[in-house]
């Protein structure tokens, strides 16, 4: 491949990457896990490339191959996350005007979140995107209606993880 | 969901707090290996394909069939070794051809089936080469015994012995269980390992469109 080609990916992956970012926050624990999924997904990336045309934001096309690669490509099983682990995740977490419970729902959520599997995350993190309910479905390959019926369904699931 | 909202709040302040990774490395990860489920099942699906492709070629018969004289037998089994050879052949067509559809840019769940459909393909080829195995096992077993003159002492010996006839069934029964073994290690090592999540998120998928 071109060095032209090169150049141009890694510039726009650079200026995109949080977005790789977010996806390993939801699906790995620990930082080696995270570095290891970034760069299964970069690599993943780089190879779908050549045919990326541009008809789409390089930023909705990363979304696409990150969370296929997250979902069904990632080979590493250690996924579930222990609490130790999760304090880990929050290490980012310095706001000045501190709200204790906030905080405390914020916390407990993550924590919920982390134990819905690996479809049910797709969803969430899409609905933490702001994404609409039919790029969701598209991403995934279900339809629309569908997509929010299991989104009101985990919204249900993650109610119940928090007030058992 | 109030606590929804809380999260997306939180979720997007902390949006760029990620420690940001240099061009530079990035540029050294695209020269990296992946290390995703798919190459590995191209790599167990080629392994599979050579061992038992190898494995129906050395069950070889053509020397004991020349020196029996019954060139009907012989004719039978060179038909069937170009049937093989084309099977063979068809094989490795559809292989390809659905492992090019692998495809990260399009919906998860048409990946998943496409993953999934490639896999099969391999399946398919391993039964059907087991199948064959256990067929020519069999068939070659009866035929040298019948017709290889070398054999006739035996035979004899079997008329007079009841015991040898169990001894030779007994390898021929632990020659197929054998096989049966090397199949089953694969099995279990692709479905039980490499593709049971990729399973479990496939039928999760299916689930919320029914």
């Amino acid at each position: 491949m071109s060095e032209n080609l090169e150049q141009s990916f890694v510039v726009q992956l650079q200026a995109n990457q949080n977005i790789i970012h977010k996806i390993c926050r939801l699906y790995t624990a620990g930082e080696d896990a995270h570095k290891d999924l970034f760069q299964e997904i970069t690599i993943q990336l780089w190879k779908a490339y050549p045919k990326f045309r541009g008809d789409s934001k390089f930023s909705t096309w990363t979304y696409r191959v990150a969370l296929n690669t997250a979902i069904t490509l990632y080979r590493k099983t250690k996924r579930t996350i222990s609490t130790v682990e999760y304090e880990s995740h929050q290490h980012f977490v310095k706001d000045v005007d501190y709200n204790y419970e906030e905080e405390e729902q914020i916390k407990l959520m993550y924590k919920a979140v982390y134990q819905l599997n690996d479809i049910e995350k797709a969803l969430v993190f899409m609905y933490l995107e702001d994404k609409d309910y039919q790029e969701i479905a598209e991403t995934l390959g279900i339809s629309e209606v569908n997509a929010r019926v299991k989104m009101n369904r985990i919204k249900g699931k993650l109610k119940k993880i928090l007030n058992p | 969901m109030k606590e929804l909202d809380l999260l997306k709040k939180d979720w997007k302040k902390n949006e760029n707090s990620f420690e940001q990774i240099s061009e530079k490395d990035i540029y050294k990860m695209i020269h990296k290996k992946s290390s995703s489920i798919v190459r590995w099942i191209l790599i167990i699906s080629i392994l599979e394909v050579l061992l038992w492709t190898f494995s129906n070629l050395f069950i070889n018969t053509d020397d004991v069939l020349k020196r029996m004289n019954h060139p009907e037998i012989v004719l039978i089994l060179e038909y069937l070794t170009y049937i093989n050879y084309i099977i063979v052949l068809i094989f490795i067509f559809v292989f390809y051809k659905n492992y090019r559809t692998i495809s990260t840019t399009v919906a998860t769940k048409s990946l998943m089936g496409a993953i999934l459909k490639t896999r099969k393909t391999v399946q398919y080829y391993v039964w059907y080469n087991l199948g064959m195995i256990i067929v020519s096992t069999i068939l070659s077993f009866f035929v040298g015994f019948v017709y290889n003159p070398d054999m006739a002492f035996l035979r004899e010996k079997l008329a007079a012995n009841g015991k040898t006839m169990l001894v030779s069934a007994g390898i021929l029964i632990l020659i197929i269980l054998g096989f049966f073994g090397i199949f089953w290690c694969f099995y279990r090592l692709l479905y039980g390992t490499l593709l049971r999540r990729l399973y479990a998120n496939y039928k999760e998928l299916k689930k919320i469109d029914i």
